[in-house]
């Protein structure tokens, strides 16, 4: 499997410069992915990120991977007020307890708490975070979770 | 934390011009709150769309009410009414079980005991129970005996306590069905009580809770029996649980395995032996009446349980064979009801308001909006419909009624993961899914699993359900999906000036082809996936007599439902089923046997699996999904067929086709279908445009499209992953265009509608709103057509 790239290395800053150009070029999309828009804000065209950068297609699939209550919980995004406010906040993993937010920061876009969230991933998981010692079975333990059934 | 102090439900979607609608509002906190009746015409928040769009209706319920907090009380169990009976000195009270959460996390909702059999509130009573620790636990009064043995979760276990008054003495069994070769063993547990059962008056016999408390207060009558407030819900199966009136030997107990006995010849007494006939309380057989929501006792009482909050039924028992699927064919062997602490078939709130339509009022999408002076706001969306035989307009709009249930108060941004690895990014959570998050009584989805793990397979339109709300971007897509969604197609009706009526689901699944027939053309919502047998059947009949449908979405026709007949006394289309079965995507899978709907008995899963091709109702069927992004399409060679032609009027061949949109960026997004001739699609089947080759890597080709798993799956390499706009004809002049992706109709408010997605709708509608049949095709298009023979290559040309 893949390592995470740790802190430091070219590899990170390099994942971490063309992620954030892909979301900037996604601003105005009713959607996002990891990819550049040719013009930003449109779909028409699009390349770069994930379909040609390998590693950061992987490392976020990992990230992607996740179950709600690894770590200190998983990262999601909540929007505060519709339009207008968004903020980062993490899953519990316990059926009944809802999220709570992370920080106060208070996002007036719903693409740039993507790129904070990758950040914050590239600075929480450890190099081998997701690896097999580290799975736990999903399916119908009660977890719902998708990425380990 | 975020908040929704204001939240309803409405008795009915559908109401026809002169009938009344009632509604249900909590109203936790705010003194009142301001009722306001709006048409719903546009529900999408985005500022590159027209935003959300609503007219005040001017209806004499408008008004400002008192607000009231209400509460629902979800979790599944029988019930049946204090007796004599049930008030006894000595009992033997046995079942089997099949635990699937014995022991819950501290912070959980419903952390605590869960109740099996149970007679008992408050420290008085008996009753047989899952302990905190996951133990096996008998309870008489205060005194508490248990095995100490954590009870082993999704495995059958017999259990049995005895009580006898004038010993004193208490006895517990716990067996296990499977004992592996570590398993310690469990002997019976006995102790000395010595105690009288004291029994507290109106307090119920229940299986799978037990009664929390007596509560007079407005808020407890909304439980079920009302004034009465069960706690220690359990989530697992029970079959066969027996309630006898006297301490049992463990041969006796064995024997009283097999219950009340009507098929004895030259009857004597109830069985199963003359002696045990005399001390039976209660001989529950869970196989008796699957399809209702009674739990049958075949004993001399005939004290049959009152069934809450529809548990899962044809469930299989402790005795299941696997040599028979359909619980009609092998009833003995589906003796298991599977109850959910989250179960909810009926908020049963109280009544707030009410509306009686004007018998003039336009049919469309109507909402009530209620506000408060802090600023909270909820809508509870209908639909006003016309009765049947009595169209209005030449067009009907048929909302997905059944799709909406299926997803109603889904719970997947928060469960599953963010189910991030599907939607390719990190989801974004709204004030209705932190509601939802935290109010796991509101219930969940079809596409939720229950808080036990098991699949979610029932859902009641008795309830708040926040997803079917405007303003509400969907996790997703990041945009709106299926109610507000629908309201693009709505607002572009509205802007173009089109008359037409609304119609939904219930409606065509319960009147048939005489709720289609009167129209010249039917219009599809977004995203209809979740139908039933009788609905497509007048879908059918509809376009083989000449009726024009225009399938506005993609991942149509997909899933078996079927509305559960034990609630038709509560009106149409209360509680919708479905089970996922074999194939398709599952969010979860059903297990062995457990396929045949509860309430009609009809196999579950995929139509496409029952022999119903997605693709034959409107010519296109699914074949992949991606939720990042969404791309555009391209005109085929076939686009300029004189059979088609006209719906390009005003349209270049070489234009980029909805390279802008309101879902994704674009109109070729989500969900997308193909035509696929030996999947349904007629041979003669033109595909106009398609978006082969546009898509990203989160696209993915469906699990029903491959028999084994392999690399190249994915938008950026398989042939599959596409979206075809296609066109076919019906005969007696009827037709069929198909959209074919979810994405489609968040490009038709682009640029105030004037854009080329909006002229191509358009020239579909005009000509299929056309009195009579549609001209006829020119002769040479008619012409033998194999089925294997259709692969135009040129229609998936890349541009």
């Amino acid at each position: 499997m893949i390592p995470i790239p740790k802190k430091g290395t070219p590899e990170r800053a390099r994942l971490i410069a063309e992620h954030k150009a892909c979301i900037d070029s996604m601003k105005g999309v009713a959607g996002c992915t990891i990819l550049r828009c040719a013009t930003p804000g449109d779909t028409t065209e699009v390349s770069g990120g994930i379909h040609e950068d390998f590693l950061l297609n992987r490392v976020l699939l990992r990230m992607r991977a996740m179950n709600p209550a690894d770590g200190k919980g998983k990262l999601v995004v909540i929007c505060t007020k519709i339009e207008k406010e968004w903020r980062i906040g993490r899953l519990a993993g316990v059926r009944g307890v809802p999220p709570t937010f992370v920080g106060d920061k208070i996002y007036d876009n719903e693409q740039d708490p993507q790129h904070d969230i990758f950040v914050m991933r590239l600075d929480e998981m450890e190099e081998f975070d997701g690896y097999p010692e580290h799975f736990r079975e999903g399916w119908k333990r009660r977890d719902d979770n998708w990425t380990r059934t | 934390m975020c908040a929704m102090r204001l939240t309803g439900y409405a008795d009915l979607f559908g109401v026809n011009p002169g009938k009344t609608i009632q509604f249900y509002v909590n109203c936790d906190g705010p003194k009142n709150y301001k009722a306001e009746i709006v048409k719903m015409i546009h529900g999408d928040t985005n500022p590159r769309g027209p935003g959300h769009i609503e007219e005040k209706v001017n209806a004499d319920c408008d008004g400002e009410y008192p607000g009231r907090k209400q509460v629902i009380y979800s979790g599944s169990y029988g019930v049946l009414a204090d007796n004599r009976h049930l008030q006894a000195e000595s009992v033997t009270l046995q079942c089997w079980v099949w635990p699937t959460m014995p022991k819950t996390h501290p912070k959980y909702w419903k952390h605590g005991a869960q109740g099996l059999m149970t007679k008992w509130c408050d420290g008085k009573g008996y009753g047989l129970f899952i302990n905190e620790e996951g133990c096996l636990e008998f309870r008489v009064n205060g005194e508490r005996i248990t095995t100490g043995v954590p009870i082993r979760d999704h495995a059958w276990h017999f259990v049995a306590a005895t009580y006898d008054a004038k010993s004193g003495k208490a006895v517990l069994f716990h067996e296990p069905q499977i004992q592996y070769a570590l398993d310690p063993e469990i002997p019976p547990v006995e102790k000395k009580l010595g105690v009288k059962i004291e029994h507290t008056a109106r307090v119920p016999f229940a299986v799978a809770a037990y009664v929390d408390r007596l509560d007079k207060g407005a808020l407890a009558q909304a439980s079920v029996p009302a004034g009465i407030v069960m706690a220690g819900h359990y989530s697992g199966k029970i079959d066969s649980p027996r309630l006898c009136d006297r301490a049992l030997s463990r041969q006796e107990i064995e024997t009283m395995k097999l219950g009340a006995q009507p098929g004895l010849t030259e009857r004597r007494h109830s069985g199963p032996t003359g002696a045990l006939s005399e001390c039976i309380v209660g001989s529950w057989d869970f196989s008796d009446g699957i399809n209702t929501i009674v739990g049958r006792d075949l004993g001399p009482y005939l004290y049959d349980l009152q069934i809450v909050n529809c548990p899962t039924r044809a469930m299989t028992g402790h005795n299941f064979s696997g040599h028979n699927f359909d619980w009609k064919h092998a009833p003995k062997e589906y003796g298991a009801i599977h109850f959910h602490d989250d179960d909810i078939d009926d908020a049963r709130w109280a009544v707030d308001f009410e509306w009686t339509v004007p018998s003039n009022q336009k049919s469309a999408f109507y909402a009530v909006k209620l506000t408060t002076s802090k600023g909270d706001e909820d809508y509870i969306p209908f639909w006003v419909v016309p009765e049947v035989g009595k169209a209005k307009a030449k067009i009907a709009y048929m909302v997905p009624t059944i799709s909406y249930m299926a997803y109603a108060n889904e719970h997947l941004a928060n469960n599953a993961g963010g189910a991030e690895l599907l939607v390719y990014r990190v989801p974004i959570m709204q004030d209705q899914n932190m509601f939802l998050s935290e109010h796991r009584e509101y219930g969940g989805s079809i596409y939720d699993t229950h808080t036990d793990g098991s699949g979610l397979c029932l859902s009641s339109r008795l309830r708040p359900i926040l997803s079917i709300r405007p303003k509400y971007d969907h996790f997703l897509m990041q945009a709106p999906w299926q109610y507000p969604a629908d309201l693009h197609m709505i607002y572009w009706l509205e802007t173009m000036g089109y008359d037409y009526d609304v119609i939904t689901d219930e409606d065509v699944t319960y009147d048939g082809l005489a709720r289609l027939e009167q129209y010249s053309v039917v219009i599809t919502g977004s995203h209809p996936e979740h139908n039933t047998g009788s609905q497509l059947d007048a879908l059918h009949n509809y376009t083989q007599q000449g009726g024009r449908l225009m399938y506005m979405g993609a991942d149509a026709w997909y899933w078996v439902h079927s509305y559960h007949p034990a609630y038709d006394h509560l009106g149409r289309g209360i509680v919708t089923e479905m089970r996922r079965c074999e194939s398709g995507i599952r969010t979860w899978r059903a297990d062995p046997g457990e396929y045949y709907h509860q309430g009609t008995g009809e196999l579950g899963g995929m139509w496409r699996y029952r022999g119903r091709y997605l693709h034959s109702v409107a010519g296109t069927g699914m074949s992949s999904e991606g939720f990042d992004i969404s791309s555009y399409y391209s005109r085929t060679p076939e686009s300029n067929d004189p059979r088609v032609s006209w719906a390009f009027d005003g349209i270049d061949f070489d234009e980029k086709l909805g390279n802008f949109g309101l879902v994704g960026g674009g109109a070729a997004g989500t969900e997308l279908d193909i035509v696929d001739t030996m999947l349904g699609s007629p041979p003669h089947t033109l595909v106009v445009a398609t978006s082969a080759g546009r898509h990203t890597e989160a696209y993915l080709l469906v699990m029903e499209d491959f028999g084994f798993n392999q690399q190249g799956l994915d938008g950026t390499q398989h042939p599959r992953v596409r979206s075809d706009i296609a066109y076919h004809e019906t005969p007696n002049g009827g037709a069929c265009f198909a959209f074919s992706s979810i994405a489609f109709c968040g490009s038709l408010p682009w640029n105030k509608c004037d854009n080329n997605i909006s002229k191509l709708v358009g020239n579909v509608l005009n000509r299929f709103m056309q009195d009579g049949p549609l001209p006829p095709p020119p002769a040479d298009a008619f012409k033998h057509r194999g089925r294997a023979d259709y692969d135009p290559p040129t229609n998936k040309k890349r541009k």
